[in-house]
């Protein structure tokens, strides 16, 4: 078969499966949307800004384990894609950014949208890709999808030129079968007699805590996780970017941990003398003073990136390869050891627990018993949402109190089900990333909990939503304030309260909702909470824009204390801590 | 703090140096010295062909050497994040290599 660039470029992502690119046109990609225009096999979603395509992409990869696909024109396109791409490398989401690039000849004549994109996205890509010639259009894209979504996954960019897409000139073309790339190979097995060291380490254990992060979610192993602790039954917590990786109502569960994590899953870290961290890096925000993290574990790091382990935190076990196949071979020798492993062999650590949770546990109960003389409090809305959803939603975050309050309160049983900004913390990521999602699966509810400040760093994707037909359900958590940052402020700068109000410059939201043709509703007191939060619910073809007026005093509790605390110190409310 | 040398052999491509370079600055390392020739006596490096059951041609690769100036701590942390550069067929500091992604205890460069 002969094609021109402008084809093979899409004909190769038809190839690669791609049900939907992300993107936005422009004067270097003209060829290739007329490539796009040309095919039926994929579907492009016309955004409103680029920020909102690599959100999207990111959101559809996040929940389905695809690479999301993003088509990019050259110039202030590309630049406006950086964040999102940016968001994607922290939280290590596959991806594939194509982008237009100025004619071959007119590189390096700062021509009219010339931007050096491969220079831009150096550092917050896996790699990238400059076309070269036509004919290596196939090869690139296989290898580009080939390293997006191996070892540790991530963002892979491919700049194209316009004159490569050039629908005149034609060439042979074929897409590879296979792919091998002589300079990179990520680790899939583990060495065997790390997993016996492990096993040994278990046995040995008396506090044990398994801690497991995102990394288990790419690995998709969710079910070797929940199946490893049906042998030793250990208490687990998960970070922000695990959530849902082990069942949030399970009784072994502790919550998050962290910054914002719950008393007992930080006081269980700090006190374990054993650790298996399972896809997880020790980020700060888990870790509070690396010097003073878990004196007394031993840390078992299983991880497909070298770099990550011992990084922050010395391994004194490390388990290189895909998490799904290190857990499996765990999970085999375990099998044949149960005799170790009785059912209270921990018992003692779990009742220890229990005190913690029974001291300073989080109240799942707010949303009960509400008073119209009170404000309504943001947890109380996230555990209303939690409870007229049935815990089953999709749910996708923005970046500041409302996000933690989601991650708190909403309890996720399966992974891929909370679509969050965990490494970059990008405003703007909830709403497009929500659209990935409803595209991937539009038969589930998925919801957007957001924040005033957050929602309107892409508040022009309900326009898309309304071409589209994206029946989200946002909730906007309105404490008429960047609320994250007035909390720190009032925590370490005496409560001056700098540059976190708009004073009275918001507009009304349910009325800008209903302007793009959806529905608003406004819940202003407790006694329109559930109704409110169950008739957008009950609106399945429409996308809904709750805004909901919560107490703009609140704090997210508990919260590290910083700097030089370990994970025990924690302020527990306002004034208050351990 | 002492001055280490670090060997990389690697695919002689455009933008893969900037590659390297970049990642230095952005981990807050600092080079001493960087020398990069293309590697025209491939004889020395027929281990590794045969080890990866690969073939080199002329000028394909290239060698870098790198002197920079670390704690003992952090060396281990540079030679993993080169090894996770795509391009990077192998790379060395005096008592270890990565060879396409496993470490070897030896240098082997
Ligand atoms: C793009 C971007 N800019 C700035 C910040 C810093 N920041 C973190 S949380 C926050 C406040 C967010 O306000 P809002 O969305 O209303 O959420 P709230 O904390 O009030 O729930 C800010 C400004 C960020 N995370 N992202
Ligand atoms: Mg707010």
């Amino acid at each position: 078969m002969k094609l021109a660039g402008n084809d093979m470029l899409i004909q190769s992502l038809i190839n690669e499966g791609v049900e939907y690119i992300f993107g936005y046109p422009g004067g270097a990609a003209l060829h290739i949307y007329d490539a796009i225009f040309n095919q039926k096999d994929m579907q492009h979603i016309l955004v409103r800004h680029e920020q909102g395509a690599t959100h999207a992409a990111d959101g559809y990869a996040r929940a389905t384990g695809k690479p999301g696909v993003v088509m990019l024109t050259s110039g202030p396109g590309a630049t406006n894609a950086i964040t999102g791409i940016a968001t994607a490398f922290m939280d290590s989401i596959p991806m594939i950014v194509i982008s237009g690039q100025v004619q071959s000849h007119l590189i390096g004549t700062d021509a009219f949208q010339e931007t050096d994109m491969i220079g831009i996205s150096r550092p917050i890509v896996k790699h990238s890709f400059t076309v070269d010639h036509q004919e290596s259009i196939p090869k690139i894209v296989k290898e580009a999808f080939h390293i997006a979504t191996s070892g540790r996954q991530g963002p892979v960019v491919i700049d194209v030129p316009k004159d490569l897409t050039n629908p005149d000139d034609l060439f042979d073309y074929e897409y590879p079968n296979d792919v091998n790339i002589r300079s990179y190979n990520p680790p899939v097995e583990p060495e065997e007699s790390q997993i016996v060291r492990v096993v040994e380490a278990l046995k040995e254990a008396k506090r044990p805590v398994i801690y497991a992060g995102g990394g288990t979610i790419a690995s998709n192993a969710s079910e070797e996780l929940r199946e490893l602790n049906n042998y030793i039954k250990a208490p687990v917590t998960n970070t922000l970017m695990g959530l849902g990786v082990y069942p949030g109502t399970d009784k072994y569960f502790l919550g998050m941990l962290g910054m914002h994590g719950t008393y007992q899953a930080n006081m269980a870290m700090h006190n374990a003398d054993l650790i298996l961290a399972v896809g997880a890096r020790f980020d700060d925000r888990i870790t509070n003073t690396p010097e003073k993290f878990a004196p007394k574990a031993k840390i078992v790091h299983f991880d497909v990136d070298h770099s990550s382990v011992s990084k922050i935190i010395e391994a004194d076990i490390a388990v290189f390869g895909q998490v799904k196949n290190s857990l499996k071979q765990i999970n085999n020798k375990l099998k044949s050891e149960s005799a170790h492993f009785s059912d209270d062999k921990y018992a003692d650590w779990h009742k220890q627990i229990d005190v913690w949770r029974q001291e300073h546990g989080l109240d799942h109960d707010m949303y009960k018993n509400l008073d119209d003389s009170l404000p309504v409090s943001p947890q109380a809305a996230v555990q209303q949402i939690y409870q007229s959803s049935g815990g089953k939603a999709f749910v996708t975050s923005d970046v500041g109190q409302h996000q933690m309050f989601a991650a708190q309160y909403y309890h996720f049983d399966e992974p891929r089900k909370w679509i969050n900004s965990g490494g970059l913390g990008t405003m703007g990521f909830g709403l497009p990333s929500a659209m990935g999602v409803k595209l991937a699966y539009p038969d589930e509810e998925v919801i957007c909990i957001t924040g005033e400040g957050s929602i309107q760093m892409c508040i022009q994707e309900l326009s898309t939503c309304s071409q589209y037909k994206l029946p989200i359900k946002i909730f906007n958590i309105n404490n008429l304030a960047l609320g994250m940052v007035k909390q720190w402020q009032d925590m370490n700068y005496d409560g001056r309260h700098s540059s976190i109000s708009y004073e009275d410059s918001l507009p009304d939201f349910s009325k800008l909702a209903e302007s793009y043709g959806h529905v608003g509703i406004k819940i202003t007191k407790n006694s329109e909470l559930k109704s409110g939060i169950e008739k957008a619910l009950s609106l399945k073809d429409e996308l809904v824009f709750v805004d909901i007026y919560v107490d703009p005093n609140e704090h997210v509790y508990p919260m590290l204390v910083a700097p030089n605390g370990s994970l025990k110190d924690m302020w527990l409310s306002k004034g208050n801590k351990t | 703090m002492i001055e280490r040398q670090l060997t990389l052999i690697m695919e002689n491509k455009p933008g893969a140096l900037a590659r390297v370079v970049g990642l230095f600055h952005q981990r807050g390392y600092n080079i001493d010295s960087l020398h990069v020739d293309p590697i025209k006596d491939l004889k020395k490096y027929e281990f590794i062909e045969k080890e990866l059951d690969i073939k080199f041609h002329e000028n394909e690769i290239s060698k870098l050497i790198i002197k920079t100036t670390v704690a003992d701590s952090l060396m281990r942390q540079i030679l993993r994040q080169i090894n996770k550069l795509i391009e990077v067929i192998a790379v060395s500091d005096n008592d270890s290599t990565y060879l396409k992604g496993i470490l070897r205890n030896e240098n082997l460069l």
